[in-house]
């Protein structure tokens, strides 16, 4: 795999012009990659700071909302001199549809990564259909 | 811009889309960023605090192997360096959206006050790194004392 310099990242803020949004504190959009492989859909997303307690994800009928909260405290006793990007909160849903196996959904967090891992449905998947010799 | 459900050609129809295309183009033009302040920040994005004792150093960087960094002190100069791996093969399955970036970085700042280099520390926690620079004995505050004569 060739060698790339400087990822970018850009933090999305949830602005209340587009939505209404609740709850203390700013909120902004996870970045994040959603992959397929022959078995599973995988959402891996960005929430750095957010520890394992503080994730919330739920599954409402079709939409698959995901929080994350992000704790300020070791800054309570630190002033602040230089300050490049903003601390805040995670949200984002997905929709996602019958081919989705529901009850074997996955997360797993490490390093600040959520992965979710979507198992397809027994009628999605791929099938080998074999030719039998008459 | 929304999509727009097609209708049956009526003169005044395409009033309202001209309309509706002309607001979506101011919207566009007198919306401010979506991103908050920085834009040219260099990767990673850091946040420089201090109490008394130290100075500390964050940087978000999630899902990187504590393995893949490279932090380094000389004199007064932070070093941070690292890569963000790709943790798959991306021939192998198939994209549906990427928004995550990896690749190479390094970058270098110049800290506000003297360190300490042999006592710095550093932490990775939640994709959250943190290094710990307690500031050098020299540049702390001492209370001078007045002598009575």
């Amino acid at each position: 795999m060739e060698k790339k310099e400087l990822p970018t990242v850009v933090k999305k803020k949830i602005s209340s012009d587009r939505c209404v949004v609740t709850g203390k504190g700013n909120w902004y959009f996870p970045l994040s990659d959603i992959y397929e492989t022959p078995d599973n859909f995988t959402i891996l997303i960005d929430m750095p700071g957010a520890s394992i307690e503080n994730i919330n994800i739920d599954l409402q009928d079709n939409e698959l909302v995901v929080n994350g909260e992000v704790s300020q405290e070791a800054y309570t006793d630190e002033r602040v001199i230089y300050n490049e990007y903003n601390i805040g909160h995670y949200h984002r849903h997905f929709v996602i549809s019958d081919a989705i196996n529901r009850d074997k959904i996955e997360a797993k967090m490490s390093d600040g990564v959520l992965s979710l891992i979507l198992p397809k449905a027994a009628h999605v998947k791929p099938r080998k259909i074999e030719v039998k010799a008459e | 811009m929304g999509l727009i459900k097609w209708e049956k050609p009526d003169p005044l129809d395409n009033l309202t889309h001209i309309q509706r295309e002309m607001s979506d183009l101011f919207d566009f033009l007198s919306s401010t960023p979506q991103m908050e302040g920085y834009v040219d920040v260099e990767y990673p994005p850091i946040i420089v605090s201090m109490n008394g004792e130290s100075v500390f150093v964050r940087a978000e960087l999630p899902g990187i192997k504590a393995s893949d960094l490279d932090i380094q002190v000389v004199n007064d100069i932070l070093t941070i360096k690292g890569e963000r791996k790709l943790t798959l093969d991306p021939a192998k399955v198939s994209y549906l959206r990427r928004e995550r970036d990896y690749g190479t970085f390094a970058r270098s700042i110049v800290l506000p006050e003297k360190v300490d280099t042999e006592k710095v520390t550093a932490s990775y926690k939640n994709g959250v790194l943190t290094v710990n620079l307690p500031t050098a004995p020299e540049s702390k505050p001492r209370q001078v004392v007045i002598k009575k004569s």
